[in-house]
């Protein structure tokens, strides 16, 4: 490959200060960067650097959700064939998703990478690898059925709003690709509030989510209404398995879970956000549970275990809340900021009778207050080292 | 003895490791001092070009404490002084006489140099030019003689990479070493706290609060070890003392003559032997570099990777540092490295996001391995600082310039040599040690 370095190494002057094409400099220090590693030295001590870089952590993050995408495209041809009641092959179902979902990935890259290029060539900063992840994170949290123009402009609010108006990635408040899905929910309440199932299958066939047949019935017990449903099986194992209708990356909670173990194991997010999240979960189910009884409110008799696996949760908890930049920045931090996610998730889910679906919400709210708990921690750190002052 | 067991950090495994044989450079016919190794001297000459010198002549003093003078490491004649920008003095370049010759100062038997009382401390080793072997914290500056310290702290252990060890330097200098903290000790009100690894040559010591230390770099950094010892509270001073120059300070007492050798290791990947050195202070990198490096394409570093001084082979070692690193300039471009899974002879991480099974040895260039980007709080700080302290939020708060923010968060309590590693770990390519120095720096002109 030592041509292309050799070439790209050559038209770099056409891209210096003071040249025609300088004003591209962004994107050709990006396209240098990403097919060569940099050869930029150390200027000061310490003279020698570890060999992460943000773009490895980015590319590492996009790799664990490939497994996430492989599936969501199976899942979508899979339950297309069910709708129109086919008998279709692995390879048929992943060939029919992959149909449905590539003009997804594609409209999202272009609009991120439009917005992220045009505003490094404005602002005159380098081209971020972090919006490949946002971009990456985008279209898994879209249900099979969105149509690309709301695609395009959700993902043009998600960067812009979402990222590029605070500075950037590492300025950012909320969670870019969460900004863009709560763009869509409430523009296009109709097509994605999550009370109806999102395939792509013939026109007028529909169904409930497993999360919205408890919330619309009153007086029952959540899991015998979802043994109940024939349309889908929302028994608790195929609700993990992810074989149901749903945002293309979310279903499967296996792959999931797999990819939150192997990224903690990176050190890549913390193991904090996600024992939090889990615990406040468990913990607000447990309490629910204890008031279902004395209310009409099926939803409160959701047993923990089974808001682990409906809806979003498992996903966003992977990979939206432990982003970094928007979550608390403290350990102690973290473990409170995960811990409200998994409270508010089932607050939101059974109490507001607007939204089936809570995970987005909690995570966006959470990301507005993880300043707040980490001025506490820094506050409690503060105090403490002024008492050890005083001694 | 009390035990410090450090639990974060790391110790860098580089290649090039220094053979413990203390070698002796090739012959060199100057030294030089460096007025810019001194942080917050204004320094005025007391020398020109010329003028003849013995070991332990004045050189210069510091304009804002003219008590305070730099004595010179070798007897000639000086060669040239060097000025930089706006006539700053970089360099003083001494011509070596054949025959050394010192300014004699009064000898004392062991009895008596325990019997030396505070004033007379201090005014001995002010007359022979060497306070400037002590430094304060906060700030890591040279201390105004007049404010005694409440203690003075001694790490007897390096933990940096590629340093010299302790024990193989002392084991010959304990006599020396015994009348040094005899003397020192009478500089302060409080103690002085000698640290050191278990079964250390040094735990023999007496007149000092003896205090262990285990764990991986930075334990042996003083201020991690004044940290977890007895922290600094804001308006307090302590000074510290590299062991060597304890033991320097005691032959003077004891011989009544300053003796400018110490030893040093000469080590990193690209360095043919690498080896201890005993050497003059001020030596010429020249004499240790020559002959002894793999290839021309280098970074000679005065002082260890992780803290030193960007120097050239024209260039003289500094007067704090204890070693002298090389590593390659040499850097590979990859095609499309974030995608490679890495291997032990490729890659090097503190987080696991590579493939390196092996704990061989790491031939690290000064490569930055990466672009600087808007920082990512994943822990990388944390994880390797082992002090209470919050350095993303430190961080931060010396950003905005918030002093009252940064005293609330101990920065009285930092050095930027502590936070070398944070910058050497993080993925956004942070000057965290660097940003830590400007805190400190803004602080300072605030007091």
């Amino acid at each position: 490959m030592q041509w292309l370095l050799k070439y790209i190494l050559k038209i770099k002057p056409n891209f210096e200060e003071g040249q025609k094409l300088h004003w591209l400099y962004p994107l050709y220090e990006a396209t240098e960067t990403i097919l060569f590693s940099s050869d930029e030295k150390t200027k000061s001590a310490p003279h020698i650097r570890d060999s992460i870089d943000i773009k490895r952590v980015m590319i590492l993050v996009v790799i664990t959700l490939i497994p996430c995408y492989i599936f969501g495209a199976i899942n979508v041809g899979y339950q297309n064939a069910i709708a129109l009641g086919l008998e279709r092959s692995l390879i048929g179902n992943l060939f029919f998703g992959a149909m449905t979902i590539i003009p997804i990935i594609a409209v999202t890259f272009i609009a991120g990478a439009f917005w992220e290029i045009l505003f490094a060539i404005v602002r005159k900063h380098e081209i971020s690898e972090g919006f490949l992840v946002t971009c990456a994170l985008i279209p898994l949290t879209m249900p099979p059925s969105i149509p690309l123009w709301q695609l395009f402009i959700a993902t043009s609010f998600g960067i812009v709003i979402g990222k590029e108006i605070f500075g950037g990635v590492g300025m950012n408040i909320f969670n870019p690709a969460l900004t863009a899905r709560c763009f869509i929910f409430f523009s296009y309440p109709s097509k994605i509030s999550g009370d109806m199932v999102w395939l792509v299958g013939p026109d007028g066939y529909s169904g409930a989510t497993a999360l919205s047949i408890p919330a619309t019935t009153k007086n029952s017990d959540a899991v015998t209404l979802l043994d109940n449903v024939s349309q889908f099986d929302y028994s608790w194992l195929n609700l993990a398995s992810g074989w149901i209708p749903g945002s293309i990356g979310e279903t499967n909670k296996f792959i999931i879970f797999a990819a939150a173990v192997i990224l903690m194991a990176m050190k890549l997010i913390s193991w904090r956000v996600i024992l939090g999240g889990v615990s406040g979960l468990f913990a607000m189910a447990y309490v629910g549970n204890l008031i279902a009884p004395y209310s009409d409110n099926s939803m409160l008799s959701i047993p923990a275990h089974y808001h682990l696996v409906m809806g979003s949760f498992a996903f966003g908890l992977t990979f939206m809340a432990t982003e970094p930049v928007t979550g608390s920045h403290t350990d102690t931090g973290r473990l409170f900021y995960g811990f409200f996610v998994g409270v508010l998730t089932v607050i939101i889910r059974s109490i507001n009778p607007a939204y089936p679906e809570g995970v987005m919400l909690a995570i966006l709210l959470m990301n507005a207050f993880a300043s707040l708990i980490d001025y506490f921690v820094v506050k409690v750190n503060i105090n403490r080292r002024m008492t050890r002052y005083a001694q | 003895m009390p035990h410090i067991k450090i639990k974060k950090g790391h110790d860098l495994k580089i290649s090039g490791v220094p053979d413990k044989n203390i070698a002796y450079p090739s012959e060199h016919s100057t030294v030089a001092i460096l007025p810019n190794d001194f942080r917050g001297v204004k320094p005025k000459l007391l020398v020109k070009e010329g003028d003849k010198l013995k070991i332990g002549s004045p050189l210069f003093y510091n304009k804002i404490n003219p008590d305070v003078k730099w004595a010179s490491p070798g007897c000639g004649k000086v060669k040239n002084i060097v000025y930089g920008p706006r006539r700053v003095i970089e360099k003083i370049e001494i011509d070596l006489d054949k025959d050394q010759d010192c300014i004699d100062y009064k000898a004392h038997t062991n009895e008596e140099i325990s019997k030396l009382s505070g004033e007379q401390v201090l005014e001995e080793i002010l007359k022979a030019n060497l306070f400037t072997y002590f430094r304060q914290r906060p700030f890591n500056v040279i201390p105004n003689h007049k404010v005694p310290p409440r203690d003075i702290f001694i790490s007897g252990l390096n933990t940096g990479p590629l340093s010299v060890d302790i024990e193989v330097v002392m084991a010959g200098q304990l006599e020396n070493f015994q009348n040094g903290i005899n003397a020192i000790s009478k500089l302060t009100k409080g103690n002085v706290y000698l640290t050191t690894k278990k079964n250390s040559v040094l735990s023999s010591i007496e007149n000092v609060k003896l205090n262990t230390i285990s764990g991986p770099h930075p334990a042996g950094n003083v201020g991690i070890q004044i940290h977890h010892i007895s922290h600094l509270r804001p308006g307090e001073i302590v000074w510290t003392i590299n062991p060597q120059e304890v033991a320097t300070l005691g032959k003077l007492l004891k011989t009544g003559r300053y003796d400018p050798f110490r030893v040093i290791s000469v080590g990193g990947p690209s360095v043919k032997t690498p080896s201890y050195y005993k050497v003059r202070t001020g030596v010429p990198i020249k004499s240790l570099t020559y002959d002894n490096l793999k290839s021309d394409n280098v970074r000679i570093i005065s002082g260890d990777v992780l803290t030193g001084r960007n120097a050239s082979d024209q260039d003289s070692l500094s007067f704090y540092d204890y070693s002298l690193s090389v590593i390659s300039n040499d850097i590979k471009r990859e095609f499309i490295g974030m995608l490679n899974p890495g291997s032990s002879s490729s890659r090097y991480s503190l987080t696991p996001v590579f493939v390196s099974l092996s704990e061989k040895l790491f031939n690290f260039t000064s490569s930055q391995n990466g672009n600087h980007r808007a920082v990512v709080p994943m822990n990388s700080w944390e994880r390797l600082l082992p002090m209470d302290i919050l350095p993303n939020e430190l961080y931060r708060s010396i950003l905005a310039e918030d002093i009252e923010e940064m005293e609330n968060l101990g920065i009285i309590e930092c050095d930027d040599e502590d936070f070398a590693l944070c910058s050497f770990a993080c993925p956004s390519k942070t000057d965290v040690s660097g940003v830590i120095r400007q805190g400190l720096n803004l602080l300072q002109a605030e007091v």
